[in-house]
């Protein structure tokens, strides 16, 4: 064996391997008692872009709470948002009207807070007033005299009309007959009409004269008939103008009331007036008539008033909005934020078949609830609803609520519809969601970020310090104490902070994510439950934490169990070349867990390429194959400066049949590719994870503490031997937080973890054959591994060379050359 | 005065049939018989008889040729509907009742039917003139209100109220029944 080049890496000691918290350091017994923490944990930019955008009272100063889920986004957002609503002025209420002018379009009114529901009673009231002054002023006899007086006018123009032609034909010996449909002209016969036979026996010329008197009788007659809709139609104006003069002095005594008490409100005042004027016009509407009796007017039935009832909807008031006066800005959350659920909706009632509508069946959206002060939705419920993100988009451009429902927008139902006068906006929203939609949004909406100009951009974890590690302390007694859950004590709090390490994957690091954390302690206080304990121990979270393992382990103890059995093929013992144990990791459910995996490379003369099997097969993502990639890059670069490499190689990730992701294991491969260039058996007790680069320095990669925990697993499994242990890059040694297993067996010196920086450090540990540097001349010392590989491709590149100068001198080339 | 019998003319004019719904009550109120006459107007008869007899719609005013037969037809049907209209005010009560039909001139009609203690309501406008022939005091009404002290200063001979105005004729059956009931005298 050649001299090594390097000095050997040291393995990791036990306290490297799992950043403990130590217990002692805390001055309380348990969590009862720390204070609260006001706030949470390492969220400082978040707090203050919250803060900033809650204060900045602005266009388009909307906020996107963005971050992973459970980091507790909505409970800042809502515990900033509570604090500020209190300190801010109760909004106003808001109701819709019926629009005299323009029916189809309600019009909203605004009153201060908590006098919506006042005034649509004291309308009802009037209404009331109204329906027993107004008949009783109709009973008056005032205004049957003046009523009787209107109608004898028309009866007497009438009938003097037809009198005066009955006079006139009288003159002619021509009598007036009423008919049942009508009139008739005959002539006199002493004080009855003629008869007949009378008529027969007068001369043919009299006969004449008389159709031609009666002709004429009867074009007068038909003039006057024509005129009487005429006068029919000014009787009605009287009668009308009668209405209004009789119940005028009713109606504005009882609105009078009302609009001095709205006095100081110009748009409730002009909404009364037009109720007035409207009363005044439909006062007939507020009679009851008595069951049965048809209401006449100049002997003709008059058409019953449709539906009374129904006709008085009109002066409801739909309070849309009613707050409680003092109660500060609302806080509004809708879960469900569909198009009708933001912006309101407008109700149908089936009627006869058809769908029918007026300003009562108007509600509210959560837009209209939150007006004046904050609405807080999910950004992807948003999304997810048909038109929604554009209706919300619009309402915040517009500054205003403009109900309009679907199927209206997209002229999906004609029926009667409604365009309620828009009502205007001023709300703060709080989107909240993912990073991704945040960043999606950005990049896709030209409008998004016009209105959503603040990003409170949440982190998942916190610098783990003495100062912090008291924090968290602090900040798992406060959600023990929201929970209502057991304290628990120090040794347990030190545990759950080791969790919170281990869960950002960070020894330097502590998990913020608050609903995991949230569910361990309550996971934890159900086993101390169980243990009959007052206070939830360090044994209780260790239980929950293994508890939770075991319930989410199926799938990892079945494929360590097919490991175990021979049916996956790992080695944990022996050599092999070029065969290396690379390690993966698989995140299902939200639970990781490492496995190993065979890599094996085989060699042969090529053209210089090495080929990703998993690839080919399009199984590998695009990371994976830069790796290999980079393998290539690596191997020229290094050992065929200044001649072709003449290489064919392929890697394979053996019984993967998913697809494989990440370079991770593009150090074990290239470990495999180097041990089968130099034929050198790779030692099967170790596994190895780490990216590569171009110049062979090893790279850090995610789930250290999965990896080395799947392949230990499979260790024990088989007994530890003594010589088994795991490669990682050194860059990773920060992240570790290793069960306890792992530690305890590599301080019992049964399991070892090398962190390696270069390939040259991790070929040596697992060939145990030195890597070789070059010396002054530029060549590696014989018999290293670097040596062994430069050779062989020189091999091969000779045989290239030799293959593509023809076969005349190949064979002495080639002789030469082993000589 | 007390009313044996209370005795309305009906003739060829739908819209004056109002009065049968306060006709019924008044004489259930009253415990009179009610009778009902539908007269068929002779002269109509005779105009529609005429070669060149037409009629001028009262609203429409178009010009419809008219025959007696359709003109039979059309007073036999009118006679049948007021006879049903009759039916069903005076079914919901327990009033005696009876319907005829005659034919000549209402005011005549009536005035042949009418008897002592009889109460006639007659939608004409000036029979005046017929009432002192016919032994029947005849008060033609220009306010309701004439129509309870007419009957208090009525003998035994019958009492005609006499009106084109079907409103007013109402009107007066209306005070006539709650006088009668107010004071039994």
């Amino acid at each position: 064996m050649a001299s090594s080049s390097a000095p050997p890496v040291p393995e990791l000691v036990p306290a490297q391997l799992c950043r403990s918290c130590d217990p002692s350091r805390f001055a309380f017994r348990t969590t009862e008692e720390l204070e609260d923490l006001p706030l949470v944990l390492g969220q400082r930019r978040a707090v203050a872009a919250i803060r900033f955008g809650i204060g900045m009272e602005r266009d388009g100063y909307n906020l996107f709470a963005m971050g992973p889920e459970g980091v507790g986004r909505h409970t800042v957002v809502r515990g900033h948002l509570e604090q500020e609503a209190a300190r801010r002025e109760t909004p106003s209420d808001w109701c819709y009207v019926f629009n005299f002018e323009t029916p189809h379009r309600p019009r909203a009114l605004r009153l201060p807070p908590g006098e919506a529901g006042r005034f649509r009673q004291a309308m009802a009231r009037l209404v009331e007033d109204l329906r027993a002054a107004i008949p009783a002023a109709f009973e008056s006899d005032e205004y049957h005299a003046r009523l009787r007086e209107i109608e004898a006018e028309f009866g007497e123009r009438q009938e003097r009309a037809i009198g005066a032609i009955g006079e006139r034909a009288a003159a002619q010996g021509i009598a007036l007959v009423r008919t049942p449909a009508g009139f008739g002209f005959a002539p006199r016969h002493g004080d009855g009409v003629m008869s007949p036979e009378h008529f027969h026996k007068l001369p043919e010329e009299e006969r004449k004269r008389i159709e031609s008197t009666i002709s004429a009788l009867q074009e007068e007659l038909e003039r006057a008939i024509h005129d009487m809709p005429k006068w029919r139609s000014e009787a009605q104006r009287k009668l009308r103008d009668l209405n209004r003069q009789v119940t005028r002095t009713a109606v504005t005594s009882l609105i009078g009331e009302l609009r001095a008490q709205y006095a100081a409100l110009g748009e409730v005042v002009g909404y009364l007036d037009a109720v007035q004027e409207d009363v005044l016009d439909h006062a007939e509407f507020f009679r009851q008539p008595r069951e049965g009796e048809q209401p006449m007017l100049f002997g003709l039935p008059l058409p019953l008033p449709e539906a009374g009832e129904a006709f008085l909807r009109r002066y409801q008031v739909n309070v849309l909005i009613e707050r409680t006066p003092g109660s500060g800005a609302p806080i509004v959350h809708e879960d469900n934020p569909t198009n009708d659920n933001l912006v309101g909706r407008i109700e149908h009632i089936a009627q006869m078949g058809a769908l029918v509508t007026d300003f009562t069946l108007i509600k509210a959206g959560a837009l209209h609830r939150a007006n004046g002060g904050y609405l807080v939705l999910d950004a992807l419920k948003v999304l997810a609803q048909p038109l929604a993100w554009e209706a919300l988009k619009r309402a915040l451009r517009l500054r205003e609520i403009r109900i309009e429902s679907l199927g209206q927008a997209l002229s999906l139902i004609s029926t009667v519809s409604l365009e309620p006068q828009p009502i205007p906006l001023e709300v703060k929203v709080v989107l909240v969601g993912q990073r991704m939609l945040y960043y999606l949004l950005h990049a896709y909406d030209p409008e998004f970020g016009e209105l959503f100009k603040v990003a409170a951009d949440f982190e998942e974890d916190v610098a783990r310090d003495p100062e912090n590690d008291f924090l968290y302390a602090r900040m798992v007694a406060t959600l023990a104490r929201g929970a209502k859950l057991r304290p628990l004590d120090r040794d347990a709090v030190a545990r759950v902070i080791e969790y919170g390490a281990r869960a950002a994957g960070d020894a330097e690091k502590l998990s913020v994510e608050l609903r995991d954390l949230c569910d361990l302690l309550r996971e934890s206080d159900y086993w101390a439950g169980l243990a009959a304990r007052e206070v939830v121990g360090a044994e209780d979270v260790e239980r929950a934490i293994e508890a939770r393992r075991d319930r989410a382990g199926r799938i990892r103890e079945r494929l360590q169990e097919e490991i175990l059995r021979g049916t996956l093929l790992i080695d944990t013992a022996g050599s092999r070349v070029g065969q290396v144990n690379g390690l993966s990791v698989v995140t299902l459910g939200g639970v990781s867990f490492g496995v190993p995996h065979r890599i094996t490379a085989r060699v042969r003369l090529g053209a210089g390429k090495v080929v990703d099997i998993e690839r080919e097969a399009q199984l590998g993502g695009p990371i994976h194959s830069k790796g290999v990639l980079i393998l290539s890059g690596f191997l020229a670069g290094r050992y065929a400066v200044n001649r072709p490499l003449s290489l064919a190689a392929s890697l394979v990730f053996e019984q993967s049949y998913g697809v494989v992701e990440g370079d991770s294991a593009s150090s074990a491969e290239l470990y495999a590719l180097l041990s089968a260039l130099a034929e050198v058996p790779v030692n099967q007790s170790f596994a190895v994870t780490g990216s590569v680069n171009q110049h062979g320095e090893v790279q850090a990669i995610g789930g250290v503490n999965e990896k080395i925990e799947g392949f230990f697993e499979v260790c024990r499994g088989r007994g530890l031997t003594g010589a088994q242990g795991v490669l990682i890059p050194a860059a990773n040694v920060k992240h570790l937080m290793l069960g306890r297993e792992v530690v305890e067996a590599v301080a019992a010196g049964r399991f070892h973890i090398y962190p390696v920086a270069t390939v040259d450090q991790g070929i040596e540990i697992l060939t145990g054959v030195p890597a070789g540097d070059r010396d002054a001349l530029g060549r590696f010392p014989p018999g290293t591994v670097n040596f062994r590989v430069e050779q062989r491709l020189a091999d091969f590149a000779e045989r290239a060379r030799a293959l593509g100068a023809g076969p005349g001198p190949r064979k002495p080339a080639r002789g030469k050359a082993r000589a | 005065m007390k009313v044996r019998r209370l005795i309305i003319g009906l003739d060829p004019v739908p819209r004056r049939w109002a009065l049968i719904e306060e006709a019924v009550a008044a004489a259930g109120r009253m415990e009179a018989e009610l009778i009902a006459l539908f007269v068929e107007n002779a002269a109509l008869l005779d105009f529609a008889q005429l070669p060149f007899a037409r009629e001028v719609g009262a609203v429409s005013a178009a010009r419809r040729a008219l025959d007696a037969q359709a003109m039979e037809r059309s007073l036999r049907a009118m006679a049948g509907e007021a006879r049903r209209m009759l039916e069903a005010a005076a079914g919901r009560s327990s009033v005696r009742w009876s319907f005829r039909v005659a034919r000549g001139s209402l005011v005549e009609v009536l005035l042949a039917e009418a008897g002592e203690e009889d109460l006639v309501i007659a939608t004409a406008g000036h029979p005046a003139e017929h009432g002192r022939a016919w032994k029947a005091r005849v008060v033609h009404l220009d306010d309701p209100e004439q129509a309870l002290a007419a009957l208090e200063a009525a003998g035994g001979e019958a009492l005609v109220l006499a009106s084109e105005d079907v409103a007013r004729l109402r009107e007066a059956l209306r005070r006539l029944a709650r006088g009668q009931q107010r004071d039994p005298d």
